[in-house]
């Protein structure tokens, strides 16, 4: 049996400002972010996770937000020594660092990549310049170019763009448009996504008004259709690669993989003993900071509850089925310890509806089922 | 042979909803120093909410109240309460045959209505004197004169001795009753006679079993002897009798004339039905009290449980309610589309909605509940008669030689004004108007109309179209012959069963066309194109389609996502579950309802 990926998730919880679509524990940033006080945080924290993942090797790293770019060469030299410290990395290893236009300097960026990033996700969601400014984000197309040029510069051939269709009046053509732009960008990696309006935001309360239904559909299809033509495989729903390129950290999540989840209101996942427990951390900034430097880093986890058996069939498909290429059913019963008959009756419930193809070599949703993964995935519920 | 005591009055009153009916009545409570100022406040609403929880009306079926008169005398007034509504109109007569008076209250500033003049007529019918009275004089828009003219011209009585009062400030009030123990008669009857008592309510209570609200018209009814109800021949030991004052007040008997209740170990409201007789076990009357009939329910809907699961829970909601409405009819019953259910009986739309809201609030029940019918008599080419409550039951057309509807006749009282818009909604709804009178600004019309047309929506488009002003009271008429068919909606070809329905062949193709539109609009979109086709017999007369969904994928998941997309699919697999699986179509409750408001634009 092989024995589960283990990722690190990090947390940087500030961005210069928050936008109205994003539900993530983000926080404007104060006048001066404590970046020393944050970054001892974070170790002490991950000091505390040792012994549950003892003598496991480290897959992948990633450092999300927030805006993560808005730490300092130094700031960030210093967090991956302190890793570096406690586990063993190799330097192979997918690490991706998120990023956000505007906070985007040549001499930064090439100081992350010497400390030991080697992936950068930047966070464009728009090229055109009323877009951005309607999802309030805080850079300009202009300096989106200036940002991707100056990571390849930086050394990062390795790099995903985030972009966004679906937007607030966004016709079909403006939104091939922005996707042609990114195409045009040569990243090796492309996660696409529709917005999507999510509760505790400001779109939430104040709803933009979106393309229809039968629009977003034909956006997808026709986008699908561009990326293919340029070489991009549709690995994920949102997520599309070149040959060979494709985030193993976040394929990882989706493999029902095992994480390390620090810093303020970052989720874990860890198995021990074949119990699966999920963990969260405070969400506040400066109460997690607290708890972690106070000698109580207990006290900065917020939640941990082991998943009950009955759970995890749902809870391996809502990840799993995400994954164009499905799954071997070897994985489920290694990632979950429970036998295939557990997933007999949702797989005849979507069998029905003709969502699901399956055999002993392997699970995947059907091309009907491809358009239809929240009907398929409440089949296991 | 005796007579019945002198100083007794039984009266009810008649007015119409927010004529000041409980005003009034809590003035007399007041006069009569039945409560005191404090109880007035605490014991009646207090009680009155517990009543409410339990489901019955308290205040009341009945008060009994000591009026000390001008002329020296104690009259003991017996104040029996009718319901308000059209949908009860049985009951009403059953509470006026148990009075010798009523009080006729009229709003000053609004004048008479159609159910008062219904019900006016009633006691009138019975024998009763009516006394008119003028309430809410203090009222800025009273118009005294105005009114007692609507009185005289409408109902017929004379209107020049009405009393004029106000129930809210007090005024009159003493002249009232004073008017009332001089006018209205004191019961007759034989107190050396055998009992005969008619039953004018019953209820279910859960302490109590069933209490019967009795007027004793011969004879007298003494705790610890037997009574037989006449109708079904049941005996019953008396455990209690007494009277409402409107606290429950016990006595060891109530005499000739008297108003009480009795309780009597009965189990359920078939033991006591409203409108039968008790009598002495051992000396039993010859003659029934005339009057009882079985209430018959005029509207008819399936009601199913959403969810399978709730079918037994169903039934015992339904069993606990009957336990107190004697009127509700349930029996089993199975549709295609929609499973295990019960086709209900009801008095009227407004009796359904009560029942309904009951289900659904006090049993937490999930309900779809299939447009009302009515119930229809075929007559077969074979010559058998059938009568349908549910379209479905319906033979097929070559079986059929005529479909006879129920023709109510309906009374309209509506200010000038509004009489163009009556005449064309009548005209809309099938009727065909008998009668037309103009008196000064009141418009009195009379039309035959379908009963199934007045069962949909006819009430609300009557208030609509007449801003509010128009009032309306109906009875049952008769079978009449319609060109009537059966309209069926096919949900991907296939019918179901629980939306067809019965229409006059000149309304089909709009109705058939209307509904198709409308079930485009209330079914969602799904993964699969939906086909909707309404039919007559095999003839398609109006199809659409719901375009399938193009996708439904949650475009973002990571690590931290679980818990919340949990939520989210919980939420979409809930909201399924009110929706009623046809074939493998998902139809919202509200679908089964459509027909109901296929008019209104």
């Amino acid at each position: 049996m092989t024995p589960i990926p283990l990722s690190l998730y990090i947390h940087f919880p500030w961005c210069v400002q928050k936008c109205p679509y994003c539900d993530f524990n983000s926080h404007k940033q104060p006048d001066i972010i404590p970046e020393d006080r944050y970054i001892q945080a974070l170790l002490r924290d991950l000091e505390q996770v040792l012994p549950s993942i003892w003598g496991r090797r480290l897959h992948t790293v990633f450092i999300g937000g927030g805006t993560p770019s808005l730490l300092s060469a130094e700031g960030l030299n210093q967090l991956i020594k302190g890793l570096q410290q406690r586990l063993p990395m190799r330097p192979s290893m997918e690490f991706t660092l998120e990023a956000n236009p505007g906070t985007f300097e040549q001499d930064k960026f090439s100081g992350f990549y010497q400390a030991g990033v080697n992936r950068l996700s930047i966070g464009i969601q728009s090229f055109a310049d009323q877009q951005l400014q309607k999802l309030k984000r805080v850079h300009s197309a202009d300096e989106a170019l200036k940002a991707i040029a100056i990571a390849k510069k930086a050394g990062f051939s390795n790099f995903n763009l985030d972009l966004m269709f679906g937007l607030s009046g966004q016709s079909i053509e403006e939104a091939l448009g922005d996707l042609q732009q990114a195409i045009d960008c040569q990243p090796p990696h492309l996660s696409w996504y529709q917005l999507t309006i999510e509760p505790n935001t400001l779109f939430y309360n104040q709803p933009p008004s979106l393309p229809n239904h039968d629009l977003l559909a034909d956006m997808h299809e026709q986008g699908s259709a561009l990326l293919a033509k340029h070489g991009y495989q549709q690995y994920e729903v949102s997520a599309f690669a070149q040959p060979k390129q494709t985030s193993q950290h976040n394929k990882n999540y989706w493999q029902f993989g095992d994480y390390i989840g620090i810093g303020a209101g970052a989720h874990g996942k860890i198995t021990q003993q074949q119990t699966i427990s999920r963990t969260m951390r405070v969400k506040h900034p400066e109460q997690y900071m607290q708890a972690c430097l106070s000698g109580q880093p207990d006290k900065a986890i917020a939640t941990q509850t082991e998943l009950a058996k009955d759970t995890l069939p749902f809870e391996f498909m809502l990840n799993a089925l995400r994954l164009k290429e499905g799954f071997q059913p070897s994985l489920y019963t290694e990632r979950t310890f429970l036998s295939l008959s557990s997933l007999e009756q949702g797989l005849e419930k979507a069998d029905e509806k003709q969502l699901i193809i399956h055999n002993n070599e392997n699970i995947s949703l059907s091309s009907h089922g491809w358009n239809f993964l929240d009907e398929a995935v409440e089949c296991f519920l | 042979m005796g007579e019945a005591n002198q100083n007794i009055r039984n009266f009810s009153i008649i007015a119409h909803i927010d004529h000041g009916k409980s005003t009034l009545s809590d003035r007399f409570i007041q006069v009569c120093g039945g409560l005191s100022d404090r109880e007035m406040e605490n014991q009646v609403l207090d009680s009155m909410d517990l009543e409410r929880e339990r489901g019955i009306t308290i205040k009341a079926q009945s008060v009994s109240l000591d009026y000390q008169s001008k002329d020296g005398n104690t009259y003991h007034l017996n104040f029996i309460d009718t319901p308000g509504h059209v949908d009860f109109s049985y009951e009403v007569s059953r509470s006026l045959s148990a009075c010798e008076g009523a009080l006729l209250v009229v709003d000053a500033s609004q004048g008479v209505e159609a159910q008062s003049v219904a019900n006016c007529y009633t006691a009138i019918e019975l024998d009763l004197e009516v006394v008119p009275v003028l309430n809410k004089i203090d009222l800025p828009a009273a118009d005294v004169d105005r009114v007692s003219q609507e009185i005289e011209e409408i109902i017929g009585l004379d209107a020049t001795d009405a009393v004029h009062c106000s129930a809210k400030t007090g005024i009159g009030i003493t002249e009232l009753l004073e008017q009332l123990v001089e006018r209205i008669p004191p019961p007759q009857g034989d107190p050396d006679a055998p009992l005969k008592a008619l039953i004018i309510d019953s209820w279910f209570d859960n302490y109590l079993g069933v209490v019967a609200l009795v007027r004793v018209f011969d004879g007298t009814l003494k705790t610890k002897t037997k009574i037989r109800a006449m109708s079904t021949g049941n005996d019953f030991l008396v455990e209690r009798t007494g009277v409402y004052n409107p606290k429950s007040v016990d006595k060891t008997e109530l005499v000739v004339g008297q108003v009480g209740f009795v309780i009597a170990g009965i189990k359920d409201l078939s033991g006591a039905k409203v409108g039968d007789t008790f009598t002495d076990s051992h000396n039993p009357a010859k003659k029934i009290l005339t009057g009882f009939k079985e209430v018959q329910p005029r509207v008819f809907a399936g009601i199913y449980p959403v969810s399978s699961e709730d079918y037994e829970n169903l039934r015992d909601a339904l069993t606990k309610l009957t336990l107190n409405d004697a009127s509700l009819h349930y029996e089993p019953e199975t549709s295609q589309a929609l499973g295990f259910g019960f086709r209900c009986g009801f008095l009227g739309m407004l009796h359904m909605e009560i029942i309904q809201e009951r289900l659904e609030r006090e049993y937490d029940l999930d309900l779809i509940t299939t447009a009302p019918t009515v119930t229809y008599e075929v007559l077969k080419t074979d010559g058998e008669i059938l009568m349908i409550h549910n379209p479905s039951q319906l033979p097929p057309i070559n079986k059929i030689e005529e479909i006879r509807e129920p023709i109510i006749r309906g009374t309209i009282l509506v200010p000038s004004d509004y009489v163009g818009n009556i005449i064309n909604l009548c005209i809309s709804k099938r009727g065909v108007q008998k009668k037309m009178q103009y008196l000064g600004n009141q418009v009195t019309l009379e039309y035959e109309l379908p009963l199934s047309e007045v069962v949909l929506d006819f009430f609300d488009r009557l208030k609509s179209v007449s801003r509010g002003y128009a009032s309306f009271d109906y009875e049952l008429d008769r079978y009449e012959v319609g060109d009537l068919v059966k309209l069926d909606i096919l949900i991907n070809s296939e019918s179901v069963d629980a939306l067809s329905l019965i229409v006059h062949r000149d309304f089909s193709q709009n109705k058939g066309r209307d509904l198709a539109s409308r079930m485009k609009k209330i079914i969602p979109r799904q993964m699969f194109d939906v086909a909707i086709q309404a039919a007559i017999g095999t003839n398609i007369i109006a199809r659409t389609n719901v375009k399938a969904l193009r996708k439904n994928v949650t475009a973002k998941c990571y690590g931290g996502d679980v818990s919340r997309k949990r939520k989210l699919l919980e939420k979409q697999k809930a909201g399924k579950k009110r929706m009623k699986q046809v074939g493998s179509v998902e139809i919202p409750q509200e679908a089964f309802l459509a027909v109901l408001r296929v008019d209104d634009k």
